[in-house]
């Protein structure tokens, strides 16, 4: 067992450091939801791609730098420690990009990849739709073949970034006659196309952080499909393995979550309230546990193993902790908790507020809690599908 | 970065596991249970399988390893339930002596306790109680912020009745003297010690009531079918997967964090304790509700589990007292402004 750094590693983490420290900008950047936001935080990640530090997990004959699991932590720690900007090309670069790689031809390689990572394409995802959430094999939205064009129809929901995004990568029923995992292409769309609208969802939050998107007659070329015809399933897959081996939420975020909630205590006066610091005890061994957890599973992909259903652990271990650790902010704010003025004895009296709710979608998307529990019962300790 | 444990310390926790299977099955369990008298061969073969001196230095006749190496054979004698101090002796009393004792005191006990020639137990302040005083051949006593090695002939114990008469509790009366101090600057190591080799135990209980509740479910059936299928059932013992498996995690760490002497050693044994007894808990409720009826029987081997894993979730501090501490430790660093 060895738990630590090599020098490597401690070099970059240096350099990242250092880099972001120059590049942050000062002042939080506008909501992405909004025209001037977007471009603002389109700017930051091409700023970040001429740093040499977008897309650092890609193989460096794509323009990445090869970095593997470990360093992805390690920036990604950075990242946050640092109060960097939100990533709008996670998308692309975590899901689509690698995707590519595994099932892209050359020419769709050449055509995608390089946007991808420079920012200039900010894509977006459509698997779900309005009656195919968890049961992701339900979709309808269909393509059909005429002459030169698959002709898209169908609607696609709660799609990240779908109001702005370039593209969207697409799950799309080409055979209605096959059963329900066959028969479904994995497509990519230029969202300029004729035919697509995307109309902003607003969130619980206000935010309008997805959106749902209509293709009506849409015609996309035949060579935006990525794999075979009718085998779109499997390359879904392999995009969600990716979403699911990538390296966890850093644990220093929910460190520091722990010392604002006792900074908030402090703040309202219940620093010695034994229940609030029963919590904060807590929730303190919560942020340990998954911090070592996260770490093994590191070691694990580190050392060349693929995760299996254990993802499904830590994506309930750390949402789960999310949505406790507001909770008890909120109850520690009192009276105070659902004033979003300056009067509220937070630092950021929105932050609490934005972090709850936040954490309630934590628990829904990429596969609710409950989903990940059946799978977690099923495949972990062999218990009969009900 | 590896966070796993080696080849070899893979083969020895098989060994383990394969040896209290044979040696210290449920049925050996019951008989302790229904008054029998405990055996000595388990603890010897413990001894020559080189589980006694896994944390004692080669010149006295142990393996010289350190927690990482004994953690994951902590767990099996949890998962074992088994009736032997080893939390005291092994995790605690061989460490403590090879590193505060006088060569005297070390020559006299470390080879023995690395052959299962002798057994010695601990006293810690915050419990008036002392497990298996009767068979131990001295005691290490925590009094007035000074360590003792007290050998049995200057120590009566008087019996307690235990809910789990397969872990006997005993107070003591010691005699201690100058005679029979250990070396400084220890003393807050005993507690700690004790709530890591506990909560490694207390995750190997926490397994083997998952492994007995999901095999009960799987061939339970009701409704025409198994009662492991209703996501009710399922999602119950995934969430006890969730928090073993983290809790493992916790727990290793802390091994590691003792192993290499870390600044942060005694948080990562706080926060491992305060979880593992947590996720021991949940099970500990669940596995008796999903075995519902004859899971509420005498007869039914759940409950030594269920009475051993209550108990150690409040030796050696409850989830409760090292929470108390871990919140001190966010107000303290909140007071020295490093929040990285």
């Amino acid at each position: 067992m060895d738990i630590s750094y090599s020098p490597e590693q401690i070099a970059f983490r240096h350099e990242v450091r250092a880099w972001l420290r120059a590049n942050v900008p000062e002042q939080r950047l506008p909501s992405s939801d909004t025209p001037e936001g977007w471009d603002a935080h389109r700017e930051w990640e091409q700023k970040l791609f001429e740093g040499g530090f977008a897309g650092i997990h890609w193989p460096r004959e794509y323009g990445g730098r090869g970095a593997g699991v470990v360093m992805q932590a390690i920036f990604e720690e950075e990242y946050l420690l640092a109060g960097a900007p939100e990533r709008i090309s996670q998308i692309g670069q975590n899901l689509m990009g690698p995707t590519l790689m595994v099932h892209g031809t050359e020419m769709q390689k050449q055509q995608w990849l390089r946007g991808i990572l420079s920012a200039e394409d900010i894509w977006s995802q459509g698997f779900s739709e309005p009656d195919a959430g968890s049961d992701l094999a339900g979709l309808r939205t269909r393509a059909v073949l005429d002459g030169d064009a698959w002709v898209i129809n169908g609607q696609k929901i709660w799609t990240s970034y779908g109001a702005n995004a370039d593209w969207i990568f697409a799950l799309v029923r080409t055979d209605p006659e096959s059963p329900r995992h066959a028969g479904i292409s994995f497509i990519a769309v230029d969202m300029k196309t004729e035919g697509i609208e995307a109309r902003p969802i607003r969130q619980l939050d206000g935010r309008a952080g997805f959106a749902e998107v209509f293709f009506t007659d849409a015609r996309v070329p035949l060579a935006n499909v990525i794999g075979d015809v009718n085998a779109g399933w499997q390359v879904a897959m392999t995009t969600l393995g990716f979403e699911r081996d990538a390296p966890s939420k850093p644990w220093a975020r929910y460190r520091r979550d722990v010392a604002e909630l006792a900074r908030l205590a402090r703040a309202r006066g219940v620093e010695n309230d034994p229940v609030v610091r029963d919590w904060i005890g807590a929730l303190f061994a919560d942020a340990e546990a998954y911090r070592h957890h996260a770490t093994r599973t590191l070691s694990r992909l580190a050392n060349g193993e693929s995760l299996g259903p254990e993802a499904s652990m830590t994506k309930v271990l750390w949402s789960e902790m999310e949505r406790r650790t507001y909770e008890a902010g909120l109850d520690v704010m009192g009276p105070y908790g659902e004033v979003l003025s300056t009067e509220s004895p937070a630092d950021d009296p929105s932050l609490w507020h934005t972090l709850y709710w936040f954490s309630r979608a934590a628990t829904i998307y990429a596969g609710t809690s409950e989903i990940q529990r059946n799978i977690i019962a099923e495949r972990v300790l062999g218990l009969p599908k009900g | 970065m590896k966070f796993d444990f080696t080849d070899e310390q893979y083969a020895l926790r098989d060994a383990a596991r394969e040896l209290f299977e044979k040696e210290s099955s449920p049925a050996r369990l019951r008989e302790l249970w229904g008054g029998g008298a405990r055996d000595a061969r388990l603890w010897r073969a413990m001894g020559e399988m080189g589980l006694l001196g896994l944390m004692i230095p080669e010149q006295f006749g142990g393996m010289g390893g350190d927690e990482v190496d004994l953690v994951l054979v902590l767990e099996e004698s949890g998962r074992a339930a088994l009736p032997e101090p080893v939390i005291e002796t092994v995790a605690i009393a061989g460490p403590m002596i090879a590193a505060g004792g006088s060569d005297d005191q070390k020559q006299e006990w470390l080879p023995r306790l690395a052959s299962g020639d002798a057994k010695v137990t601990v006293q810690v302040e915050a419990s008036p109680f002392v497990v298996d005083a009767d068979i131990a051949d001295a005691l290490l006593i925590e009094k007035d912020a000074a360590l003792h090695l007290v050998p049995s002939t200057h120590f009566d114990a008087a019996a307690i009745q235990t809910e789990d008469p397969s872990r006997r509790l005993f107070t003591v009366t010691a005699k201690l003297s100058d005679a029979t101090r250990l070396g400084g600057g220890l003393f807050s190591q005993m507690f700690l010690r004790g709530a890591w080799a506990t909560a490694a135990v207390l995750n190997g209980i926490a397994m083997r009531l998952l492994e007995m509740t999901v095999a009960h479910v799987k061939s339970r059936q009701q409704f025409g079918r198994p009662v492991g299928s209703f996501q009710a059932v399922k999602h119950k013992l995934a969430s006890a997967a969730v928090l073993i498996e983290s809790s493992r995690s916790c727990t290793w760490y802390a091994a590691y964090a003792l192993a290499k002497d870390l600044p942060d050693a005694p948080v990562a044994i706080s926060a491992a304790k305060a979880y593992a007894s947590e996720a021991e808990g949940y099970i500990n409720t669940e596995a008796l509700q999903c075995h519902a009826g004859i899971g509420f029987t005498w007869e039914h081997d759940l409950h030594f589990w269920l009475k051993r894993g209550r108990a150690l979730e409040q030796a050696y501090g409850s989830a409760r007292h090292h929470r108390a501490i871990l919140a001190h430790h966010v107000f303290d660093e909140l007071d020295r402004g490093s929040e990285r």
